[in-house]
């Protein structure tokens, strides 16, 4: 029993010592299989290391300096950038910012340096060109949005009166237009014909869109504010009832004491477009 | 097992009578029995012991292979590393530019390589006759002489028809069918750029030896092995190089000059950002006759660079003391002295300021300056810019100044001050544009990248405020003087046109009329000069395209023009038509007018 248990023993031992060669040298042989792989990984590399040097000598090369000089005399005609073409910061770039469309939305103006020489000048602030009585903030914008109309009443910056304007556009058949309508009767009119215009007098966001209807006169008021120093922009002279429709407009405005005021000839313009 | 051999049968015994007590008790009542326990005792020690063993060997074995696996875990490379990176390293160490744009590499370019017996040791090496194998060659190649190449092939010697083949071209030849056609891969030296700064970089011959430029003066340190892997960045931009050399061939094409020369050179660091002359050679083509062409302009010939020493000798008068005053004025008329007239271009009037004899290059003017300054302080500034030595700079191509010696007369201090009885290269020239606007400090001229932060002290050699009241003198040359035409718009170009006689050989005088040294030497932005650009051409002719003239107010000034517009946006000057040096102070003094 002891030599068969002993001899067991050994057997295990031998088993076991065979089975642990066998997986080193599994083992090794996977290492060895791994390292060779490993090697030609890097054959690869190198091969592919030196294929890219390659390539790109050849991209050097057909694009030296003096290729590329040759190449832009004949296709590109590129030249270096001038002064104008760089910005010095974020402020200049703004300054670039696209000119205002016909039919933008008034920009939003919260500086009141107009205001501080109104006061300095002792110059009436805001009036009514309708009433001529001061007018105030929201009132004042509604009747600068609004546009004379002669069966309104004479009070056309109410809050109400845009509402009854609407619904006279959307009869007139004009609704598809929108709240970017308006009935306008041109200025130097003075028998009293009204005229339909397309109206570019959308209202800032946030806003919404009035159209008024108000009678036209040339009241003296008018007259008043058309002179008043307080009422020019950059040279041009702005009418208070376009104010904020057309005052970015400068390149259309015309100049005081024509007949009409620039929004309704833009008015005008732009119903020649659109039909 | 080893109980039982006869040497371990004396043991007991010996076990025995070590420990008598025991044998004692055992020996006198089961002498049998005392010898089994000792034999039992003995098997037990010696299994002990080879358990002991054979823990110790486990052990052993096991602190070894964490040992080895620590060791190849953390501290061994992977094998063989080394080997396969050399294979990337390259015979002959790249030179790239200072943003690293290759400009010269070792390439394992095709050649092309004639083998007679790649048909077999015995009948014809080729498929077709010699004579339509080398007319097909001479088509791929239209540079490479027919009948050479006939020769070679009918000779039937194993040769090179070619060093160095494009791959297309290969393609072409392959195409022949002709299997005695090989291309083995060779390493040469390459130069992506072709001929662009070639004068700096000179190129490889075929025994492997730089030559010429800084292939030659690296030679020992491209082909280092410690240190071939890393390329060398020189102090050129490409781009700045590109645009100079082709703005210089524009003016070339457009004068008819002989040759010409440019240079841009950081006034802080005196890097040289682009070195050209022309013409030029490419440095690819080792079969062409190069010995005409390598001549440097820029670093080893010479010149009396004429109007353009004006400014130093201003600048000297400045910080010396003798001119004080911008409005003083002086005689315009010429004078004679030791049976030589100065005399200007042509008249100006009676008399004339500084800045008007700057702005119009009165020689009047300028020679009556450097009178009362002296020869003596003349000289000393003109030492001081380095005007008496070879130009430092890493080329060997470094030209000696035609420098008058021992003590100035009153005539070559004249002379001197106004760029002639002096001659020296138009690196000289830069290097002291550097000085007179970087706010006085010379420094050395280098073709080496240089880190900003590590540039080299240098020496001053005019006050700061020199050359404060120098920038703005320059400026308003540009402004209202003669270098009108090189106001590239919002740069702020500042400089002075000089137009000089070519004296002839042997001191035959200036009788030459129509050769003259054309150079504009400028610096920009002028209110804080980054880049001194120097521009000259040599012998140009009046042309259609110069307007008739052949002055630097005509041709160089516009080459700088249009250099300054190229490159000052890639070298980070941002062109601005609303800053410019101040020389309002200036502008009361200066009468309309144009001079040369």
């Amino acid at each position: 029993m002891m030599v068969t248990a002993r001899r067991l023993r050994s057997i295990g031992w031998m088993a076991t010592l065979v089975v642990c060669v066998a997986l080193v040298m599994v083992l090794a042989f996977r290492v060895n299989a791994l390292r060779s792989q490993v090697h030609l990984s890097q054959a690869k590399i190198i091969a592919l290391k030196q294929e890219t040097m390659y390539l790109e000598t050849e991209f050097e090369t057909r694009a030296n300096q003096q290729q590329l000089k040759t190449w832009n005399d004949v296709e590109f005609g590129y030249v270096a950038p001038i002064a104008s073409q760089y910005l010095d910061n974020e402020r200049q770039l703004a300054s670039y910012a696209k000119p205002i469309e016909p039919d933008a939305p008034a920009p939003i103006r919260v500086a009141s340096a107009d205001d501080a020489v109104v006061a300095a000048a002792a110059f009436p602030a805001m009036v009514s060109p309708m009433t001529g009585r001061p007018v105030t903030g929201q009132a004042d914008s509604d009747a600068g949005a609004a546009v004379d109309h002669p069966g309104a009443p004479a009070k056309a910056d109410d809050d109400d009166a845009p509402k009854v304007t609407h619904k006279a556009a959307f009869a007139a058949g004009l609704a598809g237009l929108g709240q970017r309508l308006g009935t306008v009767r041109h200025a130097g009119h003075a028998d009293g014909k009204v005229k339909t215009a397309k109206l570019a007098a959308k209202q800032p966001s946030g806003q919404k869109t009035k159209t008024a209807s108000a009678p036209v006169k040339k009241s003296p008021s008018l007259a008043v504010v058309q002179k008043s120093p307080s009422r020019a922009f950059a040279g041009h002279l702005v009418q208070p009832k376009d104010r904020l429709a057309s005052a970015d407009q400068r390149h259309h405005a015309l100049p005081a004491g024509k007949s009409g005021t620039p929004l309704i000839k833009i008015a005008l313009r732009d119903e020649k477009t659109a039909k | 097992m080893n109980a039982y051999s006869p040497a371990t049968k004396i043991v007991p015994a010996a076990a025995g009578a070590s420990r008598p007590g025991a044998a004692t008790v055992s020996g006198v009542r089961h002498p049998g029995r005392r010898y089994l326990a000792n034999v039992r005792l003995l098997s037990l020690q010696t299994a002990k012991m080879r358990l002991v063993w054979v823990v110790v060997g486990f052990a052993f074995f096991t602190l070894t292979a964490f040992i080895r696996i620590g060791q190849l875990g953390y501290v061994a490379q992977t094998p063989d590393h080394g080997a396969a990176g050399d294979a990337l390293v390259p015979p002959r160490a790249e030179i790239t530019d200072r943003n690293g744009v290759p400009l010269a590499r070792a390439f394992p370019a095709y050649s092309l390589w004639f083998n007679p017996k790649a048909l077999g040791a015995k009948g014809q090496p080729l498929v077709k006759t010699p004579e339509e194998v080398a007319r097909a060659l001479a088509q791929i190649f239209p540079e490479e002489d027919y009948g050479e190449i006939l020769a070679k092939l009918k000779a039937g010697n194993p040769t090179y028809l070619r060093r160095r083949v494009l791959p297309e071209q290969a393609n072409k030849v392959f195409a022949l069918g002709e299997p005695a056609l090989e291309f083995p891969r060779e390493t040469q030296r390459f130069y992506p750029q072709g001929s662009l700064a070639a004068h700096v970089l000179g190129y490889v011959e075929e025994d492997g030896r730089g030559k010429l430029g800084m292939e030659q003066v690296l030679d020992a340190r491209l082909t280092d092995p410690a240190h071939r892997a890393d390329p060398v960045a020189l102090s050129i931009d490409a781009r700045a190089q590109g645009a100079m050399e082709d703005e210089l061939s524009r003016g070339m094409l457009e004068t008819h000059a002989k040759g010409a020369a440019g240079i841009i050179l950081d006034v802080d660091t005196g890097e040289v950002i682009a070195l050209a002359s022309l013409p030029s050679f490419d440095p690819n083509r080792g079969d062409l006759a190069r010995n005409a062409l390598v001549f440097n302009r820029a670093s080893n010939q010479v010149y009396e660079l004429g109007s353009t020493f004006k400014p130093f000798t201003i600048a000297s008068a400045i910080d010396a003391g003798v001119v004080t005053d911008m409005a003083v004025r002086y005689p315009a008329t010429p004078f004679k002295i030791d049976g030589f007239t100065i005399h200007d271009s042509h008249a100006f009037g009676a008399s004339l300021n500084v800045p008007e004899a700057l702005i119009h290059s009165s020689n009047i003017v300028t020679a009556q300056v450097a009178d009362k300054l002296g020869g003596q302080r003349l000289r000393d500034t003109m030492i001081a810019l380095g005007m008496n030595a070879r130009p430092t700079i890493e080329l060997p191509a470094k030209g000696f100044p035609i420098w008058p010696k021992g003590e100035w007369p009153r005539l070559r201090t004249m002379t001197v001050s106004y760029g002639h009885g002096i001659a020296v290269t138009p690196l000289h020239l830069a290097a002291g544009y550097a000085a007179l606007v970087n706010g006085g400090i010379w420094r050395p001229t280098t073709l080496y990248k240089v880190d900003p932060a590590h540039a080299p002290a240098g020496r001053r050699v005019f006050q700061a405020s020199t050359s404060a009241r120098m920038r703005q003198l320059l400026r308003l040359i540009v402004v209202d003087g003669t270098g009108k035409k090189a106001d590239a718009s919002g740069f702020r170009v500042g400089g002075k046109t000089g137009s000089a006689e070519i004296a002839g050989g042997h001191g035959a005088g200036y009788n030459n009329k129509t050769a003259i040294i054309a150079t504009f030497a400028a610096a920009f932005p002028m209110d804080h000069p980054r880049y001194v650009v120097i521009a000259m051409l040599d012998e140009p002719k009046a042309t259609e395209l110069t307007s008739g003239q052949r002055t630097a107010a005509w041709n160089t000034a516009p080459i700088v023009s249009r250099v300054v517009a190229r490159v000052g946006p890639l070298l980070g000057v941002v062109p601005d038509a609303r800053r410019d040096v101040d020389v309002s102070d200036l502008t009361p003094l200066v009468a309309n007018g144009d001079g040369e």
